[in-house]
């Protein structure tokens, strides 16, 4: 994905860039593997978990943010200027998603995510949030392993960042108060989003990696039972 | 032999004739009005002078004089009975001078619209309805907006007051706004609602939910069902299921959850007494519990009792 470097973001991209170099997790131990299968559930009930924390930290993050952002109505015109990671996609395309891809659109997502959320974490006012918060990357940063595992397991190569995603000339303009807290919302709106598309993704995923039942009868049926 | 006649003398008695229709008889298809329920109104006969000798009469029934305001007439606290078709006539000569067809009824209330995705991820439809009648045609006119984008709402082949939107993309984090205006010859009313997609996923019941008893078991009742045709991808989209178990005699139901697969053993049935049980679907992460399946009945396994007369045997 290709980050602006026009604005504050362009600092965090800068941080984005040192969350790619961290160590990956490991590929599982190949002798008795039992396959990318537990490990898949387990990102799926990560997602599960997460999306479940989330619901807690966004009303109070919301509340903080005050009216209208905490209000249930409230529906603002996405105009795009923050560079966040859209859960949105076709259909078809989504369908037709092949695994790499769909473990690679996961795990860059939550990359970003992941970064912004620090940046919020660092701007917020009350211990409480900034406790929250913290919490809440740190499940994240889970999530991010759990992906990079299955990744692993499956012999898909971690997503690098591109060249040229480093931040470039000087920051722009800061952004008003209200486009400030407009991007948080939009950013809490798009990981709850991207988590209930996660859930399916890694649903999808199960279901590929599932052998599938006539398998395991024939299985038997070879040793004569 | 009779003389033909001369063209010109057809001519002009035609001519006379059509004067004559034009001047006397009324418009063919009577004039259709609309009026308030509980509202006062007065029918003026036609182009008839206010003090015309004239007879009215309302689905071919005549009504009486002191109706009348000279030769209107006046009806005062419409009711729906009044509806109908009122003619008035030229009292001597009993001709047709102007005929009305009135339609007593209501401007439309705020009407009640719902949506529902019951088909995720392919689509979800929207469905309307007037809270209180109002005994007149109303058109409805429906528009879907998601974010700025008009989408397209494809009526339903049956039914008149519903119709689909297929979702383009998943996944959006922009909000869909439905509309909905209705007017009829007495006035107008509109609504709108706002919804995330996944707020309004809510499939339809299970289908086919069967239960039976187990033999030589007299405690349980095996249950299996489907998921619902109208669901198009259990696989990417799984299911988890609600089931909900009584013996008639009793109000009090036991709730089982279920995460996985169409079928479930109860295994704590009273015994010899039957069972009602019903099955509630929901998508794994998001939306709404559909409503109970059609309920299905069953009596545990009980053991046939022994007949003692098949001890004594004639040798």
């Amino acid at each position: 994905t290709h980050l602006r470097a026009w604005d504050s973001w362009g600092l965090l991209a800068c941080l984005c860039t040192v969350l790619w170099h961290l160590p990956a997790v490991p590929a599982l131990n190949r002798t008795g593997d039992p396959g990318p299968g537990p490990s898949i559930q387990k990102t799926y009930d990560l997602t599960r978990y997460l999306e479940h924390q989330l619901r807690s930290l966004a009303g109070t993050y919301l509340n903080y943010l005050g009216p209208p952002f905490n209000e249930p109505d409230f529906n603002p015109p996405r105009l795009g200027a923050e560079t966040l990671p859209r859960a949105t996609v076709n259909l078809d395309v989504w369908r037709s998603l092949n695994d790499k891809l769909r473990l690679t659109q996961n795990y860059e997502a939550y990359s970003h995510l992941l970064c912004y959320l620090r940046g919020l974490n660092r701007q917020a006012a009350t211990a409480e949030l900034r406790r929250s918060l913290a919490h809440f990357c740190t499940s994240l940063q889970g999530l991010l392993g759990s992906i990079a595992g299955v990744m692993a397991a499956l012999g898909y190569p971690l997503p690098q960042p591109l060249p040229g995603t480093e931040p470039t000339g000087a920051p722009g303009p800061a952004h008003s108060d209200f486009l400030r807290k407009m991007d948080d919302f939009w950013l809490l709106k798009e990981l709850q989003t991207w988590l209930w598309r996660s859930a399916k993704d890694f649903n999808r995923l199960k279901k590929k990696m599932q052998p599938p039942a006539a398998a395991v009868t024939l299985h038997l049926e070879a040793h004569g039972f | 032999m009779a003389a033909p006649v001369p063209w010109a003398c057809c001519a002009v008695l035609a001519a006379t004739a059509v004067v004559y229709a034009q001047r006397h008889s009324p418009q063919e298809v009577p004039h259709v009005q609309y009026e308030r329920l509980g509202s006062d109104v007065t029918l003026p006969c036609g182009t008839a002078n206010w003090d015309a000798a004239v007879t009215w009469r309302v689905n071919g029934t005549d009504l009486a004089p002191d109706l009348l305001n000279g030769s209107q007439l006046v009806l005062h606290g419409l009711e729906l009975g009044h509806s109908g078709l009122y003619a008035c006539f030229h009292r001597d000569s009993w001709h047709l001078r102007h005929q009305v067809l009135l339609h007593v009824g209501l401007p439309p209330r705020e009407p009640v619209l719902s949506c529902r995705s019951n088909t995720y991820p392919k689509g979800f439809y929207c469905s309307w309805h007037l809270p209180t009648p109002t005994y007149i045609p109303n058109t409805f006119n429906v528009t879907v907006l998601h974010g700025s984008k008009i989408m397209v709402c494809e009526k339903d082949p049956a039914l008149k007051n519903r119709c689909h939107i297929r979702y383009m993309h998943l996944f959006s984090t922009i909000k869909y706004k439905v509309s909905i205006s209705v007017s009829n010859a007495l006035g107008h009313n509109a609504t709108a609602i706002t919804f995330d997609e996944f707020t309004i996923v809510k499939p339809d019941p299970p289908e086919n939910v069967v239960a039976r008893p187990v033999p030589s078991n007299p405690r349980r009742l095996e249950v299996t069902w489907q998921t619902p045709s109208t669901w198009p991808d259990p696989e990417s989209f799984p299911l988890k299921f609600f089931l909900r178990y009584r013996p008639l005699i009793l109000d009090q139901w036991q709730h089982v959850e279920l995460s996985d697969g169409t079928t479930h053993t109860i295994t704590d049935a009273y015994a010899g007494k039957e069972y009602i049980i019903q099955v509630a679907a929901k998508d794994n992460e998001i939306g709404t519990w559909s409503d109970w399946s059609v309920a299905a009945h069953a009596t545990p396994w009980t053991e046939e009792p022994r007949h003692l007369t098949t001890e004594a045997q004639a040798p």
